[in-house]
């Protein structure tokens, strides 16, 4: 027999009985979009994560941290605050300068000199509260150089453009911020007066006599003070954090944050930082530093290393992050082999009844010269054809579910200010897949069919009314 | 090829067993067939006629014995091989026709050439080519449940020819037909012998029909050859 008889036997077989085709069909055809919808939304977040960490340039990036910032904040955050005080008084008597370097703007100066080295800035994140046009809404805010927020993050605006200094009394605030301000058209704000208002903790109210008060509920150790800034530009999305993907939505440049009066959000230490004493140490917690390339982080790494601090990139967790997704994939996998096993018991199903329906059938084929090979290709075939459709179709479905998703995730969402995000990924390698697996699930589900099929005594048969 | 042993069966047996019991259809037959001879089988039911035609045709295969189609021993034949000879060298023709109820007449006939790796347009054009031969060509399209008796065992008669056999084996096809059709129907297998040179075996209980056109009969009782009669 031709292959091209094959195809169409199968398709015409097929078509004899339309109702019970299309049932078994349709099983596939669920199956395979679960697999597929699934899958595409593997690849979806996958991508989304991989390509805005390209975007935001977080692989070009290295952290710095002081060697004892990195013990530091192994968990024990369940000191209290006075005890907490009490470890870092000694830890600053036993200080010294060699054998515990201090992240300071010295080094900064010296890590920007080294080859490769885009920028390097300290990592400064602290909370505030954000009034706008009598809204008010709780925000972290991030200090970010002139220079880096008009490389990294004028790509990401909205409207307006960076600051132009690190002394301007301006900022950058995000999209999503001000869409909880309710605030529509970004563009309108830009030029607007903007209130920030920190907090700050204050030591003194500390004493045993404060913690009574604190204790009675009648005072809060922090202060609040309010700072005003120019809006000079919305950005769109999460801004350049340096490699911590944490969510800033307001950014501001370098001198104005050295005179505010803040808590730093870096680390739980820096939260108690205030209560150093003169002459102790102090630094930044953490620097961030931004290469040209990819290429430049090892040996980066490796020379501030050398000067006695901790380094992360995230390039090196990028391995972890990949054998995640794999565990996330499989899962899915594993949720839509459900389906595909349900869909592969209909098959057997179909093609059990179909050949007890052909008994008769297969006896004239055999008497008029098929062969068990023939009869086998026969039932394969209409197998093969099953999958082929339920291929084709739960690749459609599959689509169309994650096209429905996005659309409605993106409507919400955009409520929030989130701009459209494609959460599904449909590659070329998962379609072509999607209806090769099909295919080949519903071969093995012929299988013993088939065989049986092709056992068919033909004398017997053909005596099978 | 001695054309006097056409079809030759040497100390044929079948035994079918079900459980512990066995059941001998046949015992012991030795035939022989000359090429072109038209030879009628008849006898009672279960006598081993159509056991007899199921192994002549290879659709079953003997305990023990021998066959030889054209010198060959068709019994040393593995499946693939049996199916071959099934599509080449024999065509059968059944009582209740055994025609694809989906399929038209045309389809029907068609079906064998598509085991033989025939192209659709040729398998249509040869399959049509039947159907005039055998008078059914009018009724191509028409799909058997829309046929009488005659036709359906007429499209049966072209879909066994279809590959141009040598051998015709005929398991009662006069069975489910009244007694003009069925005089029709031997007629037309008769012509064929004659004009066309195919060997032809049809099982038949009506004496008449195979006195009138058979060259041989012979009749089977029990499994066993009880008697042969040379009518022309």
């Amino acid at each position: 027999m031709r292959m091209s008889d094959y195809i169409e036997q199968s398709f015409s077989n097929l078509a004899r009985r339309k109702l019970r085709t299309f049932l078994t069909t349709f099983g596939v055809v669920i199956g395979i979009g679960a697999l597929v919808s699934m899958f595409a939304f593997g690849q979806g977040v996958q991508k989304n994560m991989t390509d805005k960490f390209k975007e935001l340039e977080l692989f070009n990036c290295v952290n710095v941290f002081p060697p004892t910032m990195q013990e530091q904040s192994q968990p024990k955050p369940a000191l209290s605050p006075s005890a907490a005080l009490r470890v870092n008084s000694v830890e600053g008597t036993k200080e010294e300068p060699q054998q515990a370097p201090v992240l300071d703007d010295d080094l900064i100066q010296r890590i920007g000199k080294i080859e490769g080295v885009e920028s390097a800035f300290a990592e400064i994140r602290f909370p505030a509260m954000v009034r706008l046009r009598e809204k008010e809404r709780f925000s972290l805010v991030q200090v970010l150089p002139a220079d880096v927020c008009q490389s990294g993050l004028s790509k990401l605006l909205a409207a307006g453009e960076p600051y132009a200094s690190d002394d301007a009394n301006s900022l950058i605030i995000s999209d999503s911020l001000l869409h909880g301000m309710k605030i529509k058209d970004a563009k309108t704000v830009i030029g607007e007066q903007v209130e920030l208002s920190t907090l700050r903790f204050d030591p003194n109210l500390l004493s045993p006599a404060a913690i009574a008060s604190i204790m009675r509920g009648d005072e809060i150790p922090f202060s609040r003070e309010s700072y005003t800034f120019t809006i000079v530009g919305v950005a769109e999305r999460m801004g350049f954090g340096g490699s911590m993907p944490v969510r800033s939505d307001v950014f501001i440049p370098p001198g104005p944050s050295e005179k505010m009066k803040k808590i730093s959000l870096t680390s739980i230490w820096d939260f108690f930082s205030a209560a150093a004493g003169p002459g102790q140490a102090k630094g930044y917690s953490m620097v961030t530093v931004k290469l040209s390339s990819a290429k430049y982080v090892q040996p980066v790494k490796q020379q501030i290393e050398d000067w006695g601090f901790k380094t992360f990139a995230l390039i090196d967790g990028l391995k972890e992050i990949k054998r995640a997704f794999i565990f996330m994939d499989m899962f899915l996998f594993a949720v839509a082999m459900i389906a595909i096993t349900v869909a592969s018991l209909g098959i057997i199903n179909t093609m059990v009844m179909s050949i007890l329906e052909r008994y008769k059938e297969i006896g004239i084929m055999k008497a008029v010269g098929a062969g068990d090979r023939d009869v086998k290709k026969i039932f394969f075939f209409e197998s093969g054809v099953i999958g082929f459709l339920g291929g084709i179709f739960g690749l459609a479905l599959g689509w169309a579910v994650g096209v429905v998703i996005n659309q409605v995730a993106n409507y919400f969402l955009a409520k929030q200010g989130v701009p459209y995000t494609d959460y599904f990924s449909f590659p070329w390698w998962l379609c072509l897949g999607a209806v090769a697996f099909s295919i080949v699930v519903s071969l093995a589900a012929g299988i013993y069919p088939t065989l049986r099929a092709a056992r068919v005594d033909p004398v017997v048969a053909l005596r099978h009314d | 090829m001695n054309c006097a042993s056409f079809v030759q069966t040497e100390g044929l047996t079948k035994v079918y067993s079900s459980g512990k019991i066995q059941l001998c259809a046949l015992k012991n037959v030795n035939l022989t067939l000359a090429e072109g001879k038209f030879l009628g089988v008849t006898g009672p039911s279960g006598s081993g006629k159509s056991t007899l035609v199921n192994l002549l045709g290879g659709l079953d295969t003997p305990s023990s014995g021998r066959i030889k189609v054209q010198g060959r021993d068709i019994c040393e034949l593995n499946k693939e091989e049996l199916a071959i000879y099934r599509r080449y060298q024999v065509g059968m023709i059944f009582q209740s026709f055994n025609l694809i109820p989906s399929y038209t007449a045309l389809e029907n006939v068609a079906f064998p050439l598509l085991f033989a790796g025939v192209a659709k347009r040729e398998r249509n054009q040869r399959a049509a080519e039947m159907l005039t031969r055998v008078g059914l060509y009018p009724r191509k399209d028409h799909r058997p449940a829309e046929l009488s008796g005659g036709e359906q065992q007429r499209a049966a008669i072209a879909r066994a020819l279809v590959n141009q056999p040598k051998i015709l084996l005929a398991d009662e096809p006069t069975g489910n037909l009244d007694s003009i059709t069925a005089k029709e129907i031997v007629k037309t297998l008769a012509d064929l012998n004659r004009n066309q040179g195919v060997t032809v075996i049809m099982i038949s209980h009506e004496e008449l029909l195979l006195q009138e056109f058979a060259h041989e009969v012979i009749r089977l009782r029990d499994g066993e050859i009880v008697d042969r009669e040379k009518l022309r």
